[in-house]
């Protein structure tokens, strides 16, 4: 049995494993197991980051038209990945740190981490400054969502929060708030930081 | 990094402004949901269209149309937010380089008390006092040292004078052919130039 690696129509490439029935069962075997769950995390995160998608959901392996099809599913080979063993993937990364439960206190969804809160930090002070939106008020919408494509965009606000109180803790973004939203303002550094 | 005490605090205009652009992402968020019903209706008149409803898709459009017109009021009420937003941070940068230039008014008048018209004038008339006795004494110097160098300079010339005769006096003796010695013969080399020169000095 002759495996290929195959290329999604969204231009991902899937490693050959992926062609391989048995990749989508839950092997007994612990030592199988855990390769196989590496792999498997392993692609979750280099598709989210190619197709910027924050949310895996158990309830995404249980049905049809959602964004991780490619993944999750293999028509060629007619074998999908059940929702038990997917389930037991997302509880993985979770204790690896590589995702979070959101919303916290159930094992349904989970953010991704495919880039950590710190480096999140970073890429958003680098584009609050080059767009030249240092000192002034922000509102949380105009950050995930600018008219302009920029590398923040659709990102969640519970990461977009985390960004934000890292970037408060070395004085360079202040949250301002009122009854009817939130803003931030954010801060030139003076070098010392 | 204990504190916040580098944060500057938030202002009642930073409020304002958080409200304004807080208005203004509704606003924004309303025209996407028009645009979404807009492009709706549309698909709603095609259906009718084809299932052979003209009445319907006829409905479907004229929705259609005041939705849009209701579109381009939403613009008008948009720009109007955002110049109210860039009119009130522009004033609060304005206010801003008015305290500037207030702080710097002072610092320049605080300099200018030490530096009072009265005692600048005093000083450059000391100063040119001080002037005037430096050059009074440089030109007594001066004159002292052409008197006394004039003397010098006579007596070295005397003895220069003295000296120049007895050098002319010498040099001439020492100029005259001397006579010759030995009786004229051709043979050596010596006697051969000596005829030459004697030739030149007879002619």
């Amino acid at each position: 049995m002759a495996l290929s690696t195959h290329t999604t129509t969204t231009g991902f490439l899937l490693p050959s494993i992926h062609s391989a029935p048995p990749f989508f069962t839950q092997q007994p075997h612990p030592a199988s197991l855990s390769i196989a769950t590496e792999q498997w995390i392993q692609i979750i995160l280099k598709y989210a980051r190619h197709r910027r998608l924050f949310t895996v959901r158990v309830e995404d392996s249980e049905a049809l038209g959602n964004d991780w099809d490619e993944i999750l599913r293999n028509e060629r080979i007619n074998r999908k990945l059940i929702p038990s063993y997917l389930s037991y993937i997302l509880a993985q990364m979770v204790s690896q740190n590589l995702a979070v439960y959101e919303p916290p206190k159930q094992d349904r969804s989970i953010l991704i981490y495919w880039r950590l809160p710190e480096e999140w930090a970073e890429v958003l002070y680098e584009w609050v400054s080059s767009s030249g939106n240092l000192n002034t008020i922000m509102t949380f919408y105009e950050i995930t969502d600018p008219p302009v494509e920029s590398p923040l965009s659709g990102l969640p606000i519970p990461l977009l929060r985390q960004a934000i109180t890292l970037l408060s803790k070395s004085n360079r973004a202040q949250i301002i708030a009122i009854s009817e939203g939130e803003g931030v303002r954010f801060f030139p550094t003076t070098g010392k930081a | 990094m204990g504190g916040n005490q580098s944060v500057p605090k938030i202002t009642a205009q930073d409020w304002a402004i958080l409200d304004l652009k807080l208005q203004r992402d509704k606003v924004k968020q309303y025209q996407k949901n028009l645009q979404a019903i807009l492009d709706r209706e549309e698909v709603i008149a095609k259906q009718h269209l084809a299932a052979g409803h003209k009445d319907r898709a006829l409905v479907a459009l004229r929705r259609r149309k005041y939705q849009q017109g209701l579109l381009l009021k939403t613009d008008g009420q948009l720009e109007n937010l955002q110049q109210l937003v860039s009119t009130i941070e522009f004033s609060l940068v304005e206010v801003s380089v008015l305290h500037g230039l207030k702080q710097g008014n002072e610092v320049l008048k605080e300099l200018h008390k030490e530096m009072n018209p009265e005692s600048v004038e005093r000083l450059l008339e000391e100063t040119a006092e001080a002037r005037e006795y430096q050059r009074e004494i440089d030109e007594m110097l001066a004159n002292n040292l052409t008197l006394d160098e004039e003397d010098a300079v006579q007596a070295e010339l005397r003895a220069l004078q003295a000296d120049v005769q007895a050098e002319t006096v010498s040099s001439r003796d020492v100029h005259l052919p001397s006579a010759p010695m030995n009786e004229p013969v051709a043979g050596p080399e010596e006697e051969v130039d000596r005829d030459p020169a004697r030739v030149a000095v007879t002619a």
